[in-house]
């Protein structure tokens, strides 16, 4: 394992085990409150907010949080107003905030690597900035669901029913997709642009699989992520694959054994089978 | 110690609520009193659930007003803690992984408050709502692996769990067997019994007619209200709202007069 030893290494190491803590414990919010598409739509959105560092020079994190949260918050006005289905709001901003990066990158002279970085994702380019920011963003998010988590998770199964016992139902949906948000924006240069909703959703799908109280399947969700961000990182190296692509096919992997082997899916058969 | 307006526990007047240019409730005057157990009838997509979530507070009518405890829904702080809901069971994810008795202590939670865990006596609580609701045994089932009938009481003890004074059920019945269904009248029954007020909606006329001692039809407009001999004597009234039972109201016993035109539907 002398591998251990490289600075880049260990850094990515680092930054995998916290990122995948996060999207496994988001994505379960994500997963079972049917966030999915607006995770996406967050996730390619923050090209956008990208592409407005490059062009004025913040670093990029700053310049998405803010834009992916403005992103966010809109598409959850848009479709609580009732003006337009959560989907569609979800679709327009999706491509328009592409549009955008892409617009203002065509503006930029010359062609810039980093970007491609943030697209596909550069595990082994973070960098101790990258590490410590990761850091600090991550651990706020985690003290959030902490403080609020009978109130998230009260949220997240039944919203109505929140909002008549007094909880701020509204209000803490925002909150959701804040944190999903942020989660978003702090894992695009470890697995990119593309592929960070994969990682939000995959890992907390397949614990879905097996979970029977909700707390297992947050702590299977980790437990999956890690094995799909440290292990695909050592594939990665090893192949010599993109690390991104690798860790998001293994959590891929995961997901699939779990829809064929676990006993939610045996019981379904059973009960077809019985009735 | 009880005050003299909250005789009327829900008042309703002159409500109107339309979502765009559908118009779902059209001047709704309605009252329940402290102690009644109301079903409140009438066909589907004849604005029942929309009624209830007005007085819940989830949708806010265009015009007229709600009071409920004296107090508009939307401005209820801690009475909210006096009022249980079992909504309808489609708006339920059922492959949510989550135990019965996880289920029940969030009726708990608003009442714990923000920022505060749930504490012996939160768990007492909903030990005890499944106990009286007959669930106790399944306390640690995943709602998953629970039948129409049983998590209908997983919801009915997390209403119950927080301890209100009046309890709104949404067609609580749908999709479970005559038999279970009985049983959960009954129960709701016995709880009327020590007082709490419960306004029961359904569309089914005919199987809550024998349990309730008064009934509301609705169809946009509310078509009839009150001392059920007065309001569902006649006959057009029941064909204009589809509602194919009449229910009289006798001191404490309802009689029922249930006109079969088998719809085919149960
Ligand atoms: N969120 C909504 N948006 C638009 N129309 C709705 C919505 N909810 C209900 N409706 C319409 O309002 C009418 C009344 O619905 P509802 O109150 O659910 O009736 P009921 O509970 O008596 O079946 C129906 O015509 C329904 O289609
Ligand atoms: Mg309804």
């Amino acid at each position: 394992m002398e591998i251990l030893n490289y600075t880049f290494m260990q850094r990515a190491l680092v930054a995998g085990t916290l990122i995948g803590v996060l999207c496994a414990v988001m994505g379960v919010y994500v997963v079972l409150r049917g966030l999915s598409f607006i995770g996406a739509g967050i996730a390619h959105a923050s090209f956008g907010g990208v592409a407005i560092g490059f062009a004025t020079g913040v670093n990029p994190v700053w310049t998405a949080v803010i834009f992916c949260l403005g992103v966010g918050w809109s598409i959850g006005l848009l479709s609580r107003k009732g003006r337009v289905k959560e989907d569609t709001a979800v679709g327009i901003f999706f491509a328009s905030t592409m549009a955008l990066g892409i617009l203002l990158i065509g503006l930029m002279k010359g062609y810039n690597q980093d970007l491609f970085g943030y697209l596909f994702g550069s595990i082994l380019a973070v960098t101790r900035q990258d590490l410590w920011i990761i850091l600090a963003v991550g651990l706020g998010i985690l003290a959030v669901v902490v403080l609020f988590f009978k109130e998230l998770l009260f949220v997240t199964f039944d919203p109505e029913m929140a909002q008549v016992g007094g909880l701020p139902a509204e209000k803490l949906y925002f909150l959701l997709l804040s944190l999903v948000a942020l989660t978003v924006v702090i894992s695009i240069k470890v697995v990119g642009i593309v592929l960070v909703s994969a990682l939000l959703i995959t890992p907390a799908a397949a614990a879905h699989q097996w979970s029977e109280s909700f707390r297992s399947m947050m702590a299977l969700g980790i437990f999956f992520a890690l094995v799909s961000t440290v292990g695909g990182l050592f594939l990665s190296y090893w192949l010599d694959t993109a690390s991104g692509a690798t860790i998001v096919l293994l959590s891929t992997l995961i997901f699939f054994a779990s829809a064929v082997f676990s006993p939610r899916r045996r019981r379904r058969k059973v009960s077809v089978a019985s009735s | 110690m009880v005050k003299k307006t909250e005789d009327y526990i829900i008042e309703m007047e002159n409500v109107s609520f339309s979502f765009g240019n559908l118009p779902v409730l059209d001047r709704v005057f309605f009252q329940v009193r402290r102690g009644e157990f109301l079903g409140l009838l009438g066909p589907n997509g004849s604005g029942k659930t929309t009624l209830i979530k007005c007085i819940l507070g989830l949708v806010r009518p265009d015009e007229g007003t709600v009071r409920i405890f004296g107090k508009a829904p939307w401005d209820l702080n801690d009475d909210r803690h006096r009022i249980g809901y079992v909504p309808q069971l489609i708006s339920v994810d059922l492959t949510f992984p989550l135990r019965a008795k996880e289920a029940v202590l969030m009726g708990r939670y608003a009442r714990i408050g923000m920022l505060r865990r749930p504490k012996g006596s939160d768990r007492e609580a909903a030990r005890i709502a499944m106990e009286r609701v007959g669930i106790a045994d399944l306390a640690d089932r995943p709602l998953a692996r629970l039948s129409g009938g049983q998590r209908q009481r997983v919801f009915l003890a997390r209403a119950l769990a927080n301890e209100p004074e009046i309890l709104f059920l949404d067609e609580p019945t749908t999709s479970v067997d005559p038999t279970t269904t009985e049983s959960f009248y009954e129960l709701l029954g016995g709880l009327h019994r020590e007082g709490m007020t419960i306004i029961l909606v359904s569309h089914d006329v005919g199987v809550v007619a024998s349990h309730v001692d008064g009934v509301a039809c609705l169809n946009r407009g509310l078509v009839g209200h009150g001392r059920p001999e007065e309001v569902l004597g006649s006959e057009e009234m029941a064909r204009m709202y589809g509602c194919d039972a009449v229910v009289f109201h006798h001191g404490r016993l309802p009689h029922i007069v249930v006109k079969r035109n088998d719809h085919g539907d149960s």
